[in-house]
């Protein structure tokens, strides 16, 4: 369990709207949302495909531009920013892994890794030594060499997180990482987000894994654009695990 | 605690109870945690009075040790449980007729009553993921975990829909 | 029937969901289909030869002859074979002066009634009258005169009666050409004879020599009396002009030879006349068929990068075909259906383009009558440029066809397209580079084919450029040898029409080798939409990515431009025997101004891309 609410938030964001279509085809993926993250939290946002998460999560991570509304991460105001200064944001602050992964297919899985470290104008050296320290902390490190097209769905993710690491961001944003896996490469991916907690690191995770969930300090469910409810998950029992699994009584 | 479980782990070879309760611990990792060494003998008595189990003296290396081993009834017991083929029953006519009566009698709001129950799983399912975490890869007992983890997903998932529909009908 | 419809309506409704790309192919096709029809048009001119018809409706002589007195008339007129003739008639020699223009003219003197042989063809205006002077249709073009101004002639002021054509002299500027006689009628050339009585001193070569610059000579009727009016004692009338009528017009070369052995400068026959008109129109060929070429090369061009974009949306569609029960043939038929459609639809364009610009360019020395409206498009030509048009939608279109619908249905329908190619060295040395480079060299090494036609593309507008300059060099020097403008201030209407020939020329090659760049950097950029987002997405500055692309178009433009130069001199050389180069400068010039201007319509639709949203493009795009 991580403390809450030391310091300003570390993403802050009022009234965010996004629109697609219009006239009659008008739909609202994301409603006049509020959302505040503290630093070294770990927020899950749930909701059923079309809720809108993934458009809320890429306004977040500048990757869509908002049509109304106000943004701030790590401190600076990100629905004003040119396309220079949200590349600055992506380059330094923020990690994003995609749904789809979106590696490059013609890439081995260092190379993937590297690049933006590359792109932030690290050294092909201190690039390449930070790939490989991040495959190691993704277990990876003999598919090194590998093509995307020679991974598994879970290596894939893998290495699409241990991207979104390269450039050691404040936050990192992840869209339905789970969404692709199986159960033991989920449980993977759930130890990996561990880790990154505990050194510190923000996590925003739109998902409908309630796995993820379960392991974050906060869920908020989302419907048609707008958040819907907020869970916390108090006490920290054990349970009955046995009872669970029909042993014991 | 299943009989025909305990019965069917001394199908190996006779044990001690305690034996017996490291045995089941390895296989239940950390569910093994809630089965106390009582319980164990207990279940063994009950079963000796059944004439399912014999008590008998131990071969060479623990000579002096008193360990259980199964009888001929016993051995029979194991091999229809083991080609049984009935699973476990699911529990979803109680909570589902919880929500009903609680909506009947305006007892309580049954989303409410959802919710609660949503929150007390995902609690579960958190305390299942944190062990299935701490667990070495590949293991017996993480296999069990992963087990509940999907169980309680699906769970979860009903929970969902019993959301989403007494949500709707609470609007009529 | 059911198939032929749902090719149809498939067809149809990717046109329209295509727009712009049909355009863009319609565009491409139809130029160079203009410019073969007026290729074509033009050899159509040449072999047709339009002076028949000025003959037959002049009456044209078979033989003309400049006697030195009328009395010599007499003798010719007796001559076997002789069965008609007009004249002698008087030929003065004087200068015409208008708007501060002045050439020499031969003033010949009619009766304003018609006569039976060669009676001048009016184009506008009416016939000679007493004050009142007719002038060949070129030379009143060259002069600037039309009907009703006012000129100077031997320093008396006439009118312009009227303007009109005749099929007896070869028209300005070529009057004078000169005369070829060898051993025997068959081979001997009578053309274009002038009275070596004139005091003009280009004429006094002796032999026959061919004149190179005897522009400066203009054919003029007025009435006899006017042109007997014209002489003095300073210059006195020595010439007479006898048109004569064989019996057997075939006969025209013998009865040249017999008669003027002597003196071959003082006849001419029909043939001859004839041959000299023809080599007005033939030159022109010789910039409109390597331009036509050239064009078609282009267009063929053009339309493979289109159609290679689209082959990727076709691969769905292709699927989803052949899964409920498409055959091959099918498939294949609608993927052509549409790019047929579209090409005939742009060589019919063509062909009305090409109809209506042609007289530009054919109109042979404005003096043949055939050369009045625009000249028939025959079905020969219709055929041709239809033809040209389906074999360039064909050439581009069947392999991809013919790929797409042997393909896999399943991964038609989970449109994997081809994997992108990896190259280990280019992708290792790139890491080290900056990262514009880093990109553009990625870029390329993902899709080496793409590269490739891209530098073929290149290959081909360079190949146009430097033929035009090579052209314009070429062009400039014969230019400032020969007289652009006379000593009087005459434009040279040869000249005049090869400039025409060659701005259009220009100008269309130019055109479509821009289209062409247009089209192989668009879909450069548009192929590396996604590459493009991710490295946005991944923290690279816009300006980085756009250099990156830039890097990658220039990279793989620069052999294809390279190639391109001696390839447009050779096609150059071909075209224009005897041509000489264009100086090394220009050449570099032109290479560096292409790979500029590539450079410079890569950032355009770069910029435009860069402002799209990191997550639309990447929801939007597969792999």
């Amino acid at each position: 369990m991580s403390e809450d609410g030391s310091g300003a938030p570390i993403v802050r964001a009022r009234g965010l709207r996004k629109e697609y279509g219009s006239g009659g085809g008008l739909v609202r993926a994301v409603d006049e949302v509020d959302l505040d993250v503290a630093p070294g939290e770990a927020l899950a946002i749930m909701g059923p495909s079309g809720c809108g998460k993934s458009t809320l999560l890429h306004l977040l991570g500048g990757l869509d531009r908002p049509d109304a509304g106000e943004l701030w991460v790590a401190g600076r105001r990100v629905d004003r920013l040119s396309e220079r200064g949200v590349a600055q944001l992506r380059r330094h602050d923020v990690g994003f892994v995609f749904q789809a992964f979106h590696l490059m297919d013609e890439l081995t899985a260092e190379e993937n890794v590297e690049l933006p470290a590359l792109l932030a104008g690290r050294s092909p050296r201190q690039a390449r030594r930070r790939a490989a320290q991040l495959l190691d902390q993704v277990g990876l490190s003999e598919r090194a060499g590998h093509l995307p097209s020679a991974l598994s769905g879970g290596q894939r993710q893998r290495v699409a997180i241990a991207r979104a690491l390269a450039n050691e961001p404040k936050v990192v944003l992840a869209d339905e990482p789970t969404g692709n896996l199986d159960s033991a490469a989920t449980l993977d991916v759930l130890r990996l987000f561990e880790d990154l907690r505990a050194v510190g690191l923000t996590l925003v995770v739109a998902t409908h894994d309630e796995r993820i969930a379960a392991t974050a300090d906060r869920m908020i469910s989302m419907r048609d654009g707008a958040f819907a409810g907020e869970t916390r998950l108090a006490g920290g029992t054990r349970g009955n695990l046995a009872g669970l699994a029909g042993w014991g009584e | 605690m299943q009989q025909e479980a305990v019965l069917a782990m001394l199908a190996k070879e006779p044990s001690s109870g305690s034996r017996l309760r490291a045995r089941l611990n390895d296989a239940l990792g950390p569910l093994g945690e809630a089965v106390n060494e009582g319980q164990v003998y207990v279940t063994l008595s009950r079963m000796e009075k059944a004439g399912l189990i014999a008590r008998g003296e131990a071969a060479a290396p623990e000579a002096g040790r008193k360990v259980y081993e199964l009888t001929a009834a016993g051995q029979e017991r194991v091999a229809d449980w083991l080609s049984e083929v009935a699973w476990p029953r699911p529990d979803l006519a109680e909570f589902h007729l919880k929500l009903v009566a609680a909506a009947q009698a305006g007892l309580a709001d049954p989303v409410g009553i959802v919710d609660a129950q949503r929150r007390e799983l995902l609690r579960h399912l958190r305390d299942v993921e944190r062990a299935a975490m701490a667990e070495p890869g590949g293991s017996q007992a993480g296999l069990l975990l992963e087990g509940i983890v999907l169980r309680l997903q699906a769970d979860l998932r009903w929970l969902e829909a019993c959301e989403r529909a007494w949500t709707n009908w609470r609007k009529k | 029937m059911g198939t032929a419809l749902l090719v149809f309506r498939l067809a149809a409704r990717d046109i329209r969901r295509h727009a712009a790309q049909a355009l863009l192919l319609v565009i491409a096709i139809a130029a160079s289909a203009a410019t073969l029809t007026m290729g074509l048009a033009l050899n159509g001119v040449t072999s047709q030869s339009p002076y028949l018809a000025t003959r037959a409706a002049t009456t044209g002589p078979d033989v003309v002859a400049y006697l030195t007195s009328a009395s010599q008339a007499t003798s010719l007129l007796r001559a076997s074979g002789v069965a008609g003739h007009s004249g002698p008639f008087p030929v003065a020699s004087a200068t015409i002066r208008f708007d501060g223009r002045q050439a020499d003219v031969f003033a010949q003197g009619r009766s304003t009634a018609p006569a039976a042989v060669d009676q001048p063809l009016l184009t506008a205006g009416s016939w000679v009258r007493p004050g009142g002077v007719v002038i060949e249709r070129t030379f009143a073009d060259a002069l600037g005169v039309t009907s009703g101004d006012r000129v100077s002639v031997g320093g008396k002021p006439f009118t312009v009666a009227g303007i009109a054509v005749t099929a007896a002299q070869t028209p300005y500027p070529n009057l004078c050409n000169g005369t070829l006689e060898t051993n025997s009628p068959a081979t001997s050339k009578f053309s274009n004879a002038c009275p070596p009585s004139f005091k003009i001193p280009f004429l006094s070569l002796p032999g026959g020599q061919e004149l190179a610059s005897s522009d400066e000579v203009g054919q003029i009727w007025m009435t006899g009396a006017d042109a007997t009016g014209l002489a003095s004692k300073a210059n006195p009338l020595t010439t007479y002009a006898l048109n004569l009528k064989l019996a057997n017009p075939g006969d025209a070369q013998t009865f040249a030879y017999e008669h003027f052995q002597s003196n071959p400068l003082a006849v001419s026959t029909w043939e001859g006349t004839a041959s000299e008109d023809a080599l007005l129109v033939q030159d022109g060929q010789g910039v409109l068929q390597p331009g036509a070429l050239l064009l078609a090369l282009l267009a063929i061009a053009s339309v493979a990068v289109l159609v290679g974009r689209r082959l990727s949306e076709y691969a769905r569609r292709v699927g989803l075909l052949k899964a409920v029960g498409g055959t091959p043939g099918v498939v294949a038929a609608t993927f052509l259906a549409e790019n047929l459609a579209l090409a005939l639809f742009a060589a019919v364009i063509g062909l009305v383009a090409g109809w209506l610009a042609a007289p530009l360019i054919t109109s042979p020395g404005a003096a043949l009558i055939g050369a009045a409206g625009a000249p028939p498009v025959s079905p020969g030509t219709v055929a041709e440029v239809i033809g040209l048009a389906v074999a360039v939608a064909l050439a581009a279109t069947l392999v991809p066809a013919i790929r797409a619908s042997r393909g896999s249905t399943v991964e038609a329908l989970n449109d994997i397209a081809r994997p992108p190619k990896r190259r280990d060295t280019l992708v290792r040395v790139s890491r080290k580079l900056p990262v514009p480079a880093l990109f553009g060299l990625r870029l390329i090494a993902r899709r080496p084919r793409r590269a490739l036609l891209s530098a073929a593309n290149i290959t081909v507008t360079v190949t146009g450029i430097v033929t035009v300059i090579a052209f314009h060099a070429y062009a400039d020097n014969k230019l400032s040898g020969a007289v652009a403008l006379t000593a009087g201030g005459l434009s040279n209407p040869v000249i005049n029409r090869d400039e025409q020939m060659l701005t259009v020329i220009t100008v269309m090659l130019v055109t479509l080798a821009v289209l062409n760049a247009l089209f192989t950097t668009w879909a450069m950029v548009l192929d590396a939409r996604r590459s493009s987002a991710l490295m946005r997405a991944l923290g690279a500055r816009t300006r980085q990515v756009t250099s990156g692309l830039v890097v990658a178009q220039v990279i793989s433009a620069l052999p294809g431009a390279i190639l391109g130069i001696p390839l447009g001199l050779v096609l150059f050389k071909a075209a224009v025997h005897g041509g000489t180069l264009p100086p090394a400068t220009w050449l570099a010039a032109a290479l560096l101004g292409t790979l500029a201007v590539i450079a410079a319509l890569t950032i355009v639709p770069a910029r435009i891309g860069t402002r799209q949203p990191v997550a639309q493009v990447l929801q939007s795009e597969t792999a």
